[in-house]
């Protein structure tokens, strides 16, 4: 291949990323014409998952911290939406940016001490806190309703004395353009100098701290990004299930999300995003097809993921490689 | 005085537990030494030895024989099934431990299905040996017969790995290539195949500690994550690498979770993973961890062989 | 390799389109319910897979058992199940039954198991208008302060089952103490509530509660050291599933079997966890609403049949399946909308049932005798022999 056309290719690309990007929001945007009420529930649990996830592929993707304690702030974040919304307000805003706050709290909370720890042990801590939350949702009775969970979240407003929202094509669109604006906000901190921050400190602590970086700062302040993240999410599946309990937090769902975020290919958070459509599906449409047998597709599509995805369906380049 | 009299029951009970959860942990532990692979799978073998006990003494006459062939059977699919992963992990080793965390927790879900379709969904009992059916005494109370033994073998064989692996020659290369396996292939000793036969040693312990087990703790799906959860912890708690540590941190736990929910039986839920979390915080590397060991498990960084300090 | 991995994201995303495609329609409308012509669907929600499939199947058992007796007919008109998995807890659940309305467009909605599934769909299923029987979620609330005029319920509550203890306790250790032990969660708190306002109601004291965590209990050495401790003369007690085995088996080892009675609502020995029990279950005495030896001659038809189709005896969960298709039975007569049906059910008099005569509350929930039964062994086997029928429920 001549250098010409090598620079002609590598031009092209961004381009026909571009072109790609806007041709699935436009297909993202025309869903609620074209599907069914059902369809776009399960779309719009599809969007929620994907934040929760595009938050996790910051942390471990970009950032370099595996965690399987997502399943935590954004269970919190669930919480926190529908108490707001069967006692103080019912409108969607509110109870997003409430939760967002209610899941970086606890981030915050935690984080200093998790961010202190690396790797594996730093995966532990995560399980140990995600563990820890979702006893004390089952157990916190008169806040939390216990394990028979909150039931009876009345439908989200979109602004103060609004109609509530009962369509679902509607709440489809309220929760695309969150996401949207919650994932852009990820998406520019990935790529602006902090990004760069943090995957430097991926990539190799030490020289990072010997080149002078206070590398304890970057990994808090994204903890508690991710956490706000994934608090958001936990609204926005608030706002189509009206119903959260302890299953909302549990390990199941920290696993499933990091599921996501390899399948999508770390560190590009769009990927995480498809990731989270195509965990969301085998789950709810492929599983029960499979009458009881669901793990196992799971487990096997796990397996097939980290073997013929080795860096997702992005295919995120961690460094520049000599093949073309 | 009279709290010990009180509590002894408990207490020998707590080394019961804990002999069990280090025969769960000490696999775990080797293999992420030698590795740095996080055997999330290690649950569901625990649970291949439960149901092979199911399968040969079940409801029929509990004799000694039939847990013999449950333990030669657990020998031979943990040895198959370590080998297993240790091959099917190898092709990951250059992307990072999450991914072959994630690969071990796919295999973890096919097994734990495969045993449900296999088994049912019901709740499996195992009657004890019949010669250890009985209860002794201890400080005035009763004590099931089943769980002393459990104290004895699980000793025997803690007893077993340690002389392996301090103190053979196997056990020093094993101890090496943790240490430094560039070094240990400069010698000519092939790292892959020492990989393969300590990954299947591990599991063969896992899926011993199943039959073991199983006259405590019964099989069922569901099972395997708690087996699991815990032998993470005990891992964590005494340190990824060290068999002494696995063996302490064991006892440790085994003590929480016994005598520690008798003593506090409000917080009996968050006994588990607070002292996990206290241990860590205190300690960061665990009780007997290596100072500096810890390696990312994110990233797709190329396996980094002996850091220094 | 980029190329191909290029070419998976591709495939997977037609499949994406086509399942999209699949569910055509516009989201932008509200949903009907029901179809005027056509069978009646019913949605079977029942674990197909996880700790509860076992109660699952027996629900599903006996429920098909009555449809089949009728030719497939409920109310004389023809009957379509649509079966979906409820799983393990309300994540799985909760979507499961807004796919069984919203899809599936089911005019009405059988099972559940767990409580909280069924607290979930509760707004759901009153907005749309379909009914829902319940016919194991147990969670005082159901019938109680979440009532709607579209839940009904054919198996139980909590604190019934319960409560229906608590004066023959009282009656039998007279000044002694009893011990409470369950599990951590709100069925174990409701049990342990409603057995202590009857026992305490009926002159006894409690000697202690212990409330165990929920699910992960596997060894009980530390709460029976404290029963024992407690000096208590009785034990009450909630467990279901493989706790439910544990305990029995640890209370047996551990040597209060022969010294402190035991009394527990009957989901201790009720099903495959009394095989799992063996003779470690033996003079239990609990409170159920069903056994079944219950001797009256529904009740030995009902076995007769059950074991020759099934292979085995049934559970009190086959039993309230089978009383949700009979009262259903008896609604669809009057109409096959929702609404028709509620009208149906509110009409349903007394219920000929395995378990005895029973009838609708107000708050739609069964009103009927809870037995004391008594594990023995009968004939080589371990069955719950019915005492006496309990008073005081």
């Amino acid at each position: 291949m001549s250098t010409a056309t090598e620079a002609r290719a590598a031009a092209a690309r961004p381009a026909l990323a571009r072109v790609a990007a806007g041709a699935a929001l436009v297909l993202a945007a025309l869903v609620p014409l074209l599907v069914s009420g059902n369809v776009a529930d399960m779309l719009t649990r599809v969007l929620a998952f994907a934040l929760l996830a595009i938050g996790l592929d910051l942390l471990t993707g970009v950032a370099g911290l595996p965690s399987l304690g997502q399943a935590a702030p954004f269970g919190v974040g669930a919480y926190a939406a529908a108490l707001l919304g069967k006692h103080v307000t019912t409108v969607g805003p509110v109870q997003l940016v409430a939760a967002a706050l209610a899941g970086a709290a606890l981030a915050a909370a935690v984080g200093w001490l998790l961010v202190r720890s690396r790797g594996t042990y730093f995966l532990m801590l995560t399980l140990a806190v995600g563990e820890i939350v979702h006893e004390l949702a089952d157990r916190w009775e008169g806040v939390t309703g216990g394990s028979n969970g909150l039931a009876g979240v009345p439908a989200i407003t979109l602004y103060p004395g609004g109609p509530p929202v009962r369509l679902a094509g509607v709440l489809y669109w309220y929760v695309l353009a969150a996401v949207l604006v919650c994932a852009g906000a990820l998406w520019v901190v990935a790529r602006s100098a902090f990004g760069r921050t943090l995957r430097g400190v991926r990539d190799n602590e030490e020289r990072m701290r010997s080149l002078g970086y206070r590398t304890f700062v970057p990994k808090y302040a994204v903890f508690c990004l991710a956490g706000a993240a994934a608090g958001a999410a936990g609204s926005l599946w608030v706002a189509q299930a009206r119903f959260v309990s302890p299953a909302d937090l549990g390990f199941e769902v920290s696993a499933l999300a990091l599921l996501a975020v390899v399948i999508g290919g770390r560190g590009s958070l769009w990927g995480a995003a498809l990731g989270a459509a195509v965990v969301v599906l085998v789950r709810e449409e492929l599983s029960p097809q499979l009458g009881g047998r669901g793990p196992l597709v799971l487990g096997l599509v796990f397996v097939a993921a980290v073997y013929l995805l080795p860096r997702g369906f992005a295919g995120t380049r961690l460094r520049r490689s000599n093949r073309s | 005085m009279s709290w010990l009299g009180g509590n002894l029951v408990t207490i020998v009970d707590g080394v019961a537990f804990g002999v069990l959860l280090f025969t769960i942990a000490v696999g775990l532990s080797l293999v992420f030494g030698i590795m740095d692979v996080l055997n999330l799978a290690h649950g569901a073998l625990y649970l291949v030895g439960a149901y092979l006990a199911v399968r040969f003494v079940g409801d029929g006459p509990a004799t000694f024989g039939a847990f013999l062939a449950a333990g030669l059977a657990a020998v031979a699919v943990g040895a198959a099934a370590g080998a297993g992963l240790a091959v099917m992990t190898r092709p990951l080793a250059t992307r990072g431990h999450l991914d072959q965390a994630l690969l071990t927790l796919g295999v973890a879900l096919v097994v734990d299905d495969l045993l449900s379709a296999r088994f049912g969904n019901d709740v499996q009992s195992v009657p004890p040996p019949a010669f250890l059916a009985g209860s002794v005494s201890i400080a005035g109370r009763e004590y099931p017969s089943y769980r002393l033994a459990v104290i004895v073998a699980g000793l025997a064989l803690a007893v077993l790995v340690y002389l392996l692996v301090e103190r053979s020659r196997v056990g020093a290369l094993v101890r090496a290539t943790v240490a430094d396996a560039a070094m240990v292939r400069a010698m000519g000793v092939d790292t892959g195949r020492l990989v393969v036969a300590v990954f299947a040693f591990g599991v063969v312990l896992a899926c011993l500690g199943g039959v073991l087990g199983a006259p405590v703790l019964g099989a069922y799906p569901g099972l395997d994550e708690r087996v699991l959860i815990l032998g993470l912890v005990v891992v964590v708690v005494g340190g990824l690498g060290s068999v002494p540590g696995a063996f302490l941190g064991a006892m440790v736990i085994g003590q929480v979770e016994v005598l520690g929910v008798s003593l506090l039986p409000q917080y009996a839920s968050f006994l588990v993973f607070g002292t996990m979390a206290v241990v860590l915080l205190l300690r960061p590397e665990g009780i007997l961890g290596r100072a500096g060991g810890v390696r990312g498990t994110a990233g797709v960084v190329p396996r980094r062989m002996g850091k220094p300090g | 390799m980029r190329g191909l991995v290029r070419r998976l994201g591709t495939i997977a995303a037609a499949g994406l389109i086509l399942v999209l495609v699949a569910g055509c329609g516009s989201s932008l409308e509200e949903d009907q319910q029901g179809a005027a012509d056509g069978p009646v669907k019913v949605g079977l929600l029942v674990p197909k897979s996880g700790v509860y499939a076992p109660l699952g199947r027996d629900m599903e058992n006996g429920f098909r058992m009555y449809l089949d007796a009728k030719g497939g007919k409920l109310g004389g008109r023809d009957v379509e199940v649509v079966v979906a998995d409820e799983g393990g807890g309300p994540d799985t659940g909760v979507p499961a039954a807004q796919k069984l309305l919203q899809q599936d467009k089911v005019t009405v909605v059988v099972g559940i198991v767990n409580s909280a599934v069924a607290l979930g769909v509760r707004d759901l299923v009153t907005d749309s208008k379909v009914p829902l029987i319940v016919a194991n979620a147990g969670a005082n609330a159901i019938t109680g302060e979440q009532r709607s005029d579209y839940v009904w319920r054919t198996s139980f509550t909590n604190g019934e089952v319960a409560g229906a203890l608590g004066e023959y306790v009282a009656g039998e250790v007279k000044d002694g103490k009893v011990f409470l032990a369950a599990p951590d969660y709100a069925a174990g708190k409701e049990a342990t509530a409603g057995f202590q306002e009857a026992f305490e109601a009926a002159g006894g004291q409690v000697a202690g509660t212990e409330l165990t965590p929920f699910g992960t209990t596997t060894n009980f050495q530390p709460y029976l050291a404290r029963i024992q401790r407690s000096g208590a003369k009785a034990v009450y007690c909630f467990y279901a599933g493989a706790e439910a085995v544990a305990f029995v088996k640890q209370y047996r080892q551990f040597g209060l079997a022969d010294r402190i009675p035991l009394y527990c609502s009957g989901f201790l020995t009720e099903g495959g966890v009394l095989a799992a029990q063996g003779e470690a279950a033996l003079g239990i005495r609990t409170s159920l609403h069903y056994s079944d030896q219950i001797d009256n001659p529904t009740n030995q038809k009902f076995v007769a049949d059950y074991s020759s189709k099934y292979g085995g005896p049934p559970t009190v969960y086959a039993v309230q399946a089978y009383d949700a298709a009979a009262v259903l039975d008896q609604a669809l007569a009057k109409g096959a909308t929702g609404d028709a049906i509620v009208e149906g059910l509110k009409g349903v008099g007394e219920v000929d049932s395995p378990r005895g005569p029973w009838r609708f509350t107000d708050g739609h929930g069964p009103d009927q005798v809870y037995y004391l039964r008594e594990t023995t062994e009968q004939g080589g086997k371990i069955v719950n022999a019915v005492v006496q029928p309990l008073t005081g429920s």
